[in-house]
């Protein structure tokens, strides 16, 4: 008989975000598999710490299971950095399964202080403004609040500057000019009130924001063989398509919402359109590659890779 | 009875011990939740946290709010705003019987719409107005008790860094707070003037009147004011005009009173050094207490604590408006131990989810909660801003200071009434907003 | 004399984290000067800002730990005798003066981590630790300023009445 242990999980986002209940019943699965003997609580929207402190919480032990978006901390995961660069992933559901795969080659080097369990993705996603932008060259000027440190980069490439807020704050941003365009996914522009404010929104799969669900090394090994088993099949690609589902499904429900308004203009990019973005992210790009370099990694089998896994997964964009 | 539960309550006795010996409220909070949390999750990440916390704390963006509004506070306070205000107020209606105390709560109000503190506010009259009533013939404890209660505005009135504080605590936004607290702000003004006409009605001779001025004098004391107007405007106005957010706000005001005091020949060096200077040790002092709330805050959470008590008080069976008042009761007997700002933080964390919980608007929660907290400040025993007004003006006994006080603490507690009936005084202006 | 040492010290210290205090006010009010005139903003103003904000208030600490500034119950305390109040005082400081230890090496460990993570910041991609290890050194010195402070309160406590208690702890908090 194993011995009961009981496990937190830690996230950033508000309870009634969708990947919380998600979050809830994949613990649930779990606890099942294991006979009832991993029990676990789930501690919401920054209950226990920083969304930025959640990758240290782990490997630290302050929780047992934390969701980090690495791309909060700019320098300090390049290889997961590949899957921030802008126009890669088209979708969030396969989206996911793809870069698990790719990625799970790369977390025992890169996230080594944690048991790295999966990755995925937010809804690819474009940009919501209060002035029309249609190509790169309408950034330049422009105060922008990007979704994560990559973006950060691409902003200031294209002579943006960057807003850093949190999400609730992101909407008195804009009214005050502080901020002219968010980087963000639709359903979160409705549930934070940004449609009130911004009208222009350039609707292609821009960024997506890779996040990653790890666990204390510690206590992943202080459990038995069955236990440890129980986790392992619940940190799959399988099961990251299914985590990232509601959420992207919530995100996707926004832009509908958003369009049945008066007053919004909602930009489609022609196939040409989208390779002037593609051409203007190259130095983006470069500089990720120099960044990867830098910890001895090897960008271009690390971006061949995963395009070839995105293709695979039908994910590409 | 669980074990967690039984080191949640070891470690709020533990906390009170430890702060009725004098060890600084921030640093108690902080010892007594890392020993609880090691004693429930283990030591090595009970220490991990100690550094995080602190770090992730005090290099937040938005904190920068609380240390921005005092500097604006601190520099408002050196430039002697407040001594043109009182002059133009006391040369307006000073001459009425009771008009000095009427004056000395228009500019208290007036200072209180361009400082955070109310202890800062209390402060500066009691050097500029004090001496004046005095000289006047009015009691001390008249004199003294209409301070206190003038005093009390600063954390209503916008700017505000309790209620700045809460906004942080609570992710309530600052600009909608601030804006909660200008009419019941007013109110206090309209029920402390009715305070003092009552006083003068029920004892005539008690307060003296003197002569009216000039209107040519008159006018040239009220011209003064423009400083602080400009200010309020400035700042107040560039919130709700969308030119800044709230730590802007601040950072922009405390930068407008440098200026304006330059310009005016208010300040020199010295003067600026020691506004830095109190800014900078107020911040040091409520940061160390946001540190330690935040840590003794993980304990709670990984104790369930706040919702423990949410089911506990809702059990009670007394409906909301019972637990709420139960809630300002405990706030009214804190307020007899420690100054509001510690308060505010040592139980927003765990009465917030209980508040919400039953339904209550957060945004009017924070204007009673600091309303009543205020309270706490001038009710006796023990208050902050009667202790300040003791240590400028030596000669009062605290005694007579809480004579005097007693008569506007019956009338904040008739505005807390109001307040709790009518939440449409603190809700209509946000709702204004958005 | 070790007396004017320390005293030049504990100035100098709060002078520096006086100027931060109004470093971050210059870099705000920059800032929006900037954004309302010229439509821009100072690189990394955002993240320059919050660190400035930990090291003032690390500095803040030393010189109001030192001050005998912090928020404190005084219920107990005004009513003892002064032997009590004495005894009272010493506890307290050495308790303080132990979480703040725990406190410096604990945030030793965070700035560590930070350089060994190469955290940069958003804009200009500078590193964060520098600035982190300035807010340490803050903590480093409240720890000596504290440790002063017990000394003198233990041995010495005539060294303390004016300047610190009295005089110097009525800031505005509310
Ligand atoms: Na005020
Ligand atoms: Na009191």
């Amino acid at each position: 008989q194993d011995k009961n242990v009981a496990l937190r999980i830690s996230t950033w986002v508000p309870a009634q975000q969708p990947l919380n209940p998600t979050l809830q019943a994949w613990a649930d699965d779990i606890k099942k598999q294991s006979g009832g003997t991993l029990t676990f609580t789930l501690f919401p929207a920054e209950q226990l710490g920083k969304a930025f402190d959640h990758y240290d919480m782990a490997r630290d032990g302050i929780a047992d299971i934390t969701w980090v978006n690495p791309g909060y901390q700019p320098g300090r995961f390049p290889i997961i950095g590949a899957a921030q660069l802008p126009l890669y992933i088209s979708n969030a559901k396969a989206g996911s399964a793809a870069i698990n795969e790719w990625y799970q080659q790369y977390a025992a080097t890169e996230m080594k202080d944690v048991q790295f369990c999966m990755a995925f993705t937010s809804d690819p996603a474009g940009m919501h403004s209060r002035k029309k932008i249609v190509l790169p060259t309408d950034v330049k000027g422009m105060k922008i609040r990007p979704a994560n440190a990559m973006l950060a980069q691409f902003v200031t490439t294209l002579g943006g500057t960057n807003v850093q807020a949190s999400a609730p704050e992101l909407r008195d941003l804009l009214e005050r000019g502080v901020a002219d365009s968010v980087m963000f996914p639709w359903g979160s522009v409705v549930l934070f009130g940004l449609d009130k404010v911004a009208k222009y929104h350039i609707d292609f799969p821009m960024f997506a924001a890779p996040t990653v669900l790890v666990m204390n090394k510690e206590k992943y090994k202080s459990l038995s063989v069955n236990q440890k088993k129980a986790i392992d099949d619940h940190c799959t690609s399988t099961w990251a398509e299914k985590v990232a589902t509601p959420w992207a499904d919530f995100e996707a429900a926004g832009k509908p919402k958003v369009a049945a308004q008066a007053g919004h203009e909602i930009v489609e990019m022609t196939p040409e359109q989208v390779q002037i973005w593609r051409t203007a992210a190259q130095p983006v790009e470069a500089a990720w590659a120099e960044g990867v370099k830098k910890v001895g990694g090897d960008p271009k089998q690390i971006l061949d890779s995963l395009k070839k896994t995105l293709a695979k997964y039908k994910s590409a964009l | 009875m669980a074990e967690t539960d039984l080191i949640a309550i070891l470690g709020f006795v533990s906390l009170f011990a430890l702060m009725l010996l004098r060890v600084p409220v921030g640093m108690a909070m902080g010892l007594v939740g890392i020993t609880g949390y090691s004693m429930i999750v283990g030591p090595g990440p009970a220490l991990k946290l100690v550094g995080q916390t602190s770090m992730r704390t005090v290099t937040e963006y938005t904190f920068g709010v609380i240390p921005m509004f005092m500097l604006m506070g601190a520099v408002v306070s050196v430039s002697g705003l407040g001594r043109e205000l009182f002059k133009a107020a006391n040369s307006m209606i000073g001459h009425v019987r009771g008009g000095l105390g009427v004056a000395t709560v228009l500019a208290c109000g007036g200072f209180a719409a361009i400082c955070g503190s109310s202890v800062a506010t209390a402060a500066t009259f009691s050097t500029v107005a004090y001496p004046e009533m005095r000289r006047a013939g009015y009691p001390q404890s008249f004199s003294a008790g209409v301070i206190a209660a003038g005093g009390s505005l600063g954390a209503m009135l916008p700017p505000s860094t309790v209620l700045a504080v809460y906004a942080v605590l609570t992710q309530q936004d600052v600009g909608k707070l601030f804006m909660a607290g200008i009419l019941p702000g007013i109110l206090a003004m309209i029920l402390y003037v009715i305070t003092i006409f009552l006083i003068v009605l029920i004892k005539p001779k008690w307060l003296p009147h003197s002569e009216p001025r000039a209107w040519r004098e008159r006018l040239a004391d009220l011209s003064n004011v423009w400083a602080p107007i400009t200010l309020f405007l400035f700042v107040i106005g560039g919130l709700y005009g969308g030119f800044f957010t709230p730590t802007e706000a601040g950072g922009v005001g405390a930068s407008g009173a440098l200026i304006l005091g330059v310009l005016r020949r208010k300040l020199n060096i010295a003067k600026i050094r020691e506004a830095l200077l109190s800014a900078t040790r107020t911040a040091a002092a409520v940061f160390t207490v946001l540190i330690g709330a935040l840590m003794f805050g993980y304990f709670l959470t990984i104790t369930q604590t706040p919702q423990k008590i949410t089911v506990f008080l809702t059990s009670l069976g007394i409906g909301s408006y019972g637990v709420l008042i139960l809630i300002l009761l405990m706030y009214l007997v804190l307020g007899c131990l420690m100054d509001a700002m510690a308060m505010i933080i040592l139980t927003v964390p765990i009465i917030y989810p209980v508040i919400t919980q039953l339904g209550f608007d957060p945004i009017w929660f924070g204007v009673i909660v600091v309303m009543t907290v205020e309270l706490g400040l001038i009710h006796p025993p023990v208050g902050m801003i009667v202790f300040v007004i003791k240590s400028v003006v030596q000669d009062v006994s605290f005694t007579t200071i809480f004579k005097g006080v007693l008569p506007f603490v019956a009338t904040d507690i008739v505005r807390l009434a109001i307040l709790i009936s009518f939440p449409a005084i603190a809700l209509y202006l946000p709702s204004l907003v958005r | 004399m070790k007396n004017n040492f320390s005293d030049r010290f504990i100035n100098a210290i709060e002078s520096l984290a006086a100027i931060f205090v109004g470093l971050v006010a210059l870099n705000i009010f920059l800032n929006v000067l900037l954004r309302k005139i010229f439509s821009t903003s100072i690189p990394d103003s955002y993240d320059f800002g919050r660190m400035l904000l930990g090291i003032l208030i690390f500095w803040g600490i030393a010189a109001t730990s030192y001050r005998g500034g912090h928020i404190t119950v005084d219920l107990v305390w005004t009513a003892a005798t002064p032997r009590i109040r004495r005894a009272i005082d010493i506890f307290a400081t050495l308790v303080l003066l132990f979480v703040v230890i725990v406190q410096t090496t604990m945030l030793f460990d965070k700035v560590r981590g930070t350089y060994n993570d190469r955290v940069l910041t958003y804009d200009m991609n500078i590193p964060t630790w520098p600035f982190y290890a300035v807010a340490w050194a803050g903590d480093v010195c409240a720890v000596l300023l504290i440790a002063i402070r017990t000394w003198r309160l233990m041995f010495n406590p005539e060294s303390l009445e004016h300047g610190t208690e009295s005089s110097e702890s009525q800031e505005n908090h509310g």
